[in-house]
């Protein structure tokens, strides 16, 4: 369960994210869209604990961001859209040091069928350098799933995915989600949010513009009923 | 083409100009200038005694000049790669072999793009050894110096190709027939050298002369002769005498190279991903970084990390593999062989090898122990650009930076006490009078185990708080900001640390004092008291690390990412 009350986080005098609030139930998958610079990452960022909110409540399972975010954090997975990988670390040892940090006891026994999983079994030895663009997102992938968390969530998730990694990535997205798990994923591929995510967050310029599954913001906008989510969309940001 | 270089050249040099200038806004470069300009002046323009570059001039200097340049022509065609005459850059390999230019118009435009960073490493050169006397002399010397570096970027390119032609060929064999003529003629033409020296400078350098302007080794070397002349010239009239013999040469070389037919780009493509590779690794902190095909191949010293236990010793984990990932077992052997080979070499007399042993040990425990703070990264200085997926761990601030900071205090400790122990070691079973009885020694080992683990921690805790308070005075992974702004920012960072050191080190001297004093007051030996001083003191320093770790931990914690606008 994530639960956003009230989110606010200005850097200087520009206003990143105003007043958002928001909730995202178990099994439930919330697509977060908007044009460039609507704070989407800002959002996301402030949900994993990366940046401190300026105002407003993060609660993930339960557990406050702000005064107990190791809690927070052990129950939750940011997969960034650059994945972010220890240069010096092999692909092996990201998943070791991964699971020691959130206590993950079981990771030699699960290694050999993760790294088959992720495919990367011939790469488990290679440094980030050597890995394309996809692996390393896998990598990011299999460190985020590894202490099975019960709040994901993705900025971007299909970037540099090859077709077979694209369906892959849904598949494992629904999964985790059919498994209890709250999952936010942003992105500006709007046919994408349309096929796997059961409620939309429509945000611009910081702000809530539109909440609710794609049926509830017809409801509220009946003018743009029978139109695409591409249509909704822009109309709603006014893009 | 020449304009094409020429502007690129241009506009490069005036965009990072610019962009520097605009920087200087922020105080950190402003005042990184000014102390980076102060330091440039001390290093190059201070007075000093002698003529520096001057003595090139002076009777055997000309001949020496020549003499250099073949050894290093000879290296090149002895030991020189045929790989890649060029190199180019990633950018240059796209834009310009993709573009319709003809083989002589890339070479042109390599040339031309190369002559700026030549004539700023003649001007350097010429600083370097001109002992900040700038004159119009001078400046012919940076001229004459341009001339000697683009003729011989030319001939080592020319050099490449013939090797490379050759190979191509099938012609093998000539690196080895080259060096049997070397060794040959050196065997002949050394001992009559050697033997006019012995009998004075003025005879020596006129055999030597001699040698090198009669048969085919003056032919050989002439070309030589005519580049170094200029450089070398007593006077402007001089310079101007000798300037088109060298101009000459330039040319030949010129030709030679653009004549040549066989084909680099594919070499050059390649050579500029290495390079880039290299670049890469170096930036990361990771200096002579071979392929990472030969490093995988060589199995590096493996470190692993049990399941269970703290985050912080998880952190010094990772921190610990990336930095040793291309240590070798080998290397350490190589490095007490040489230690011990050289103790061996030098020992005479009353001195033996093992107390010269023992003295290099030293001597390279007390290095590691001042530059292995500035030097090895792998802290958050190397992770702070990671500052995403660290604070995204379920992991308390205080944990990270205990593990941050362990990491480089256990390594670097880890080599300052194996020297210490090692001295120890060599002397253990010394029973002159020159040195302190055994007990002493042991003594001072007690004392200097803990003392030099504090000095190390708060060195460390120091470069690792500048990363935390102050990240925009900083540079942080990657990116190693250069020039003088640089320059002075690390002389800042060194300064701070000092003090620091000495700050930390007030209640700690105090304590361990009084803690030495009352040992010596109720019997203790002296040096046993102050081995006990030491010690307590180092205990002081260790909970005074322990609670800036505790308070840079809540640093972490609060920063912001997105604020940190790192430098």
């Amino acid at each position: 369960m994530i639960e956003v009350q009230g989110l606010t986080k200005s850097y200087g005098s520009v206003a990143a994210v105003c007043d958002l609030s928001f909730s995202v139930a178990p099994g439930e998958v919330l697509g977060l869209v908007g044009p460039n610079g609507a704070g989407k990452t800002t959002t996301l960022r402030s949900l994993a604990g990366i940046v401190r909110p300026g105002g407003g409540t993060i609660r993930v399972g339960g557990h406050d961001m702000e005064r107990d975010p190791v809690a927070a954090k052990r129950v939750l997975a940011f997969m960034p859209d650059e994945p972010h990988l220890f240069d010096y670390l092999t692909v092996e040892e990201h998943l070791r040091f991964t699971a020691r940090l959130y206590q993950v006891t079981d990771v030699e026994r699960r290694l050999p069928a993760l790294l088959q999983e992720l495919e990367l079994s011939e790469k488990a030895k290679a440094l980030p350098g050597e890995l394309s663009r996809g692996m390393k997102q896998k990598l990011v992938i299999g460190c985020g799933l590894l202490h099975d968390p019960t709040a994901l969530l993705f900025d971007e998730p299909l970037t540099g995915l090859d077709p077979s990694g694209i369906r892959r990535m849904k598949q494992t997205i629904r999964e985790r989600a059919r498994q209890g798990a709250a999952v936010v994923l942003s992105s500006h591929l709007l046919h994408l949010v349309e096929e796997i995510c059961t409620r939309v967050l429509i945000m611009q310029r910081g702000r809530k513009v539109a909440l609710g599954t794609i049926e509830e913001i017809l409801t509220e906008r009946p003018d743009l009923r029978g139109r695409s989510l591409e249509d909704i969309f822009l109309t709603l940001t006014g893009t | 083409m020449i304009e094409a270089a020429l502007y690129l050249t241009g506009r490069s040099l005036v965009n990072a100009t610019r962009r520097r200038v605009a920087r200087l806004r922020q105080p950190k470069y402003l005042i990184g200038l000014v102390v980076g300009a102060l330091y440039f002046y001390w290093f190059f323009f201070r007075p000093r005694r002698g003529g520096g570059l001057g003595a090139v001039a002076s009777p055997g200097g000309e001949i020496v000049a020549v003499g250099l340049l073949s050894t290093l022509v000879l290296l090149k065609w002895l030991f020189g790669s045929a790989e890649t005459p060029f190199t180019f850059s990633l950018a240059e390999t796209q834009y310009l072999f993709t573009a319709p230019l003809t083989r002589r118009q890339v070479i042109d435009f390599k040339l031309l793009r190369s002559q700026l960073p030549l004539f700023f490493s003649a001007l350097l050169s010429a600083l370097v050894f001109s002992g900040g006397q700038v004159s119009g002399l001078r400046l012919f010397r940076v001229v004459g110096l341009w001339l000697v570096y683009s003729t011989l970027q030319l001939h080592y390119a020319g050099a490449s190709l013939l090797w490379a032609s050759l190979t191509q060929q099938g012609v093998t064999g000539w690196r080895r027939r080259l060096g049997t003529l070397v060794w040959w003629s050196l065997r002949r033409a050394l001992p009559g050298i050697v033997s006019a020296f012995q009998d004075g400078s003025t005879q020596g350098y006129a055999a030597l002369t001699s040698v090198m302007h009669s048969g085919p080794l003056g032919v050989l070397l002439w070309p030589l002769e005519a580049l170094v002349a200029p450089l070398v010239a007593a006077s402007p009239v001089a310079f101007a005498s000798r300037l088109p013999a060298a101009l000459l040469v330039l040319a030949v070389h010129y030709v030679w190279v653009v004549r040549s037919t066989l084909a680099f780009e594919e070499a050059a493509v390649e050579h500029a991903a290495k390079v880039a590779r290299r670049v890469e690794a170096a930036r990361q902190g990771r200096w002579g970084e071979r392929t990472i095909r030969a490093r995988q191949s060589t199995g590096p010293i493996r470190l692993r990390l049990a399941p269970t236990g703290g985050p912080a010793g998880a952190i010094l984990w990772k921190n610990a593999v990336g930095a040793t990932r291309d240590l070798r077992p080998r290397t350490l052997v190589l490095l007490v062989a040489l230690v011990i080979a050289g103790s061996m070499t030098l020992a005479s007399g009353p001195l033996r090898a093992l107390d010269l042993v023992a003295v290099m040990l030293l001597g390279l425990g007390a290095i590691a122990l001042v530059l292995g703070p500035l030097t090895a990264r792998c802290d958050l200085r190397q992770d702070f650009e990671m500052l995403d997926v660290l604070k995204g761990y379920p992991v308390h601030g205080r944990d990270v930076v205990r593990g941050e900071v362990a990491a480089p205090v256990t390594l670097i400790g880890l080599v300052v006490w194996s020297c210490l122990l090692g001295a120890f070691a060599a002397t253990a079973s010394r029973p002159g009078p020159e040195l302190p009885s055994l007990g002493d020694r042991l003594a001072l080992l007690v004392a200097a185990l803990p003392a030099t683990a504090a000095v190390l921690l708060v060195l460390v805790l120091v470069q690792n708080a500048a990363v935390l308070l102050f990240p925009a005075w900083v540079s942080v992974g990657r990116d190693r900001a250069v020039g003088l702004e640089a320059t002075g920012q690390r002389i800042l960072m060194t300064a701070a640390s000092l003090v620091a050191l000495l700050v930390a080190l007030v209640p700690a001297t105090i304590a361990g004092g009084i803690a030495g004093v009352g040992a010596h007051a109720v019997g203790l030996s002296a040096l046993w008291a102050v081995a006990l001083g030491i010690l307590v003191a180092s205990g002081v320093v260790v909970f005074e690390g322990a609670m800036a770790v505790s308070f840079l931990g809540g640093v972490f914690d609060r920063i912001d990412p997105a604020g940190t606008g790192t430098g």
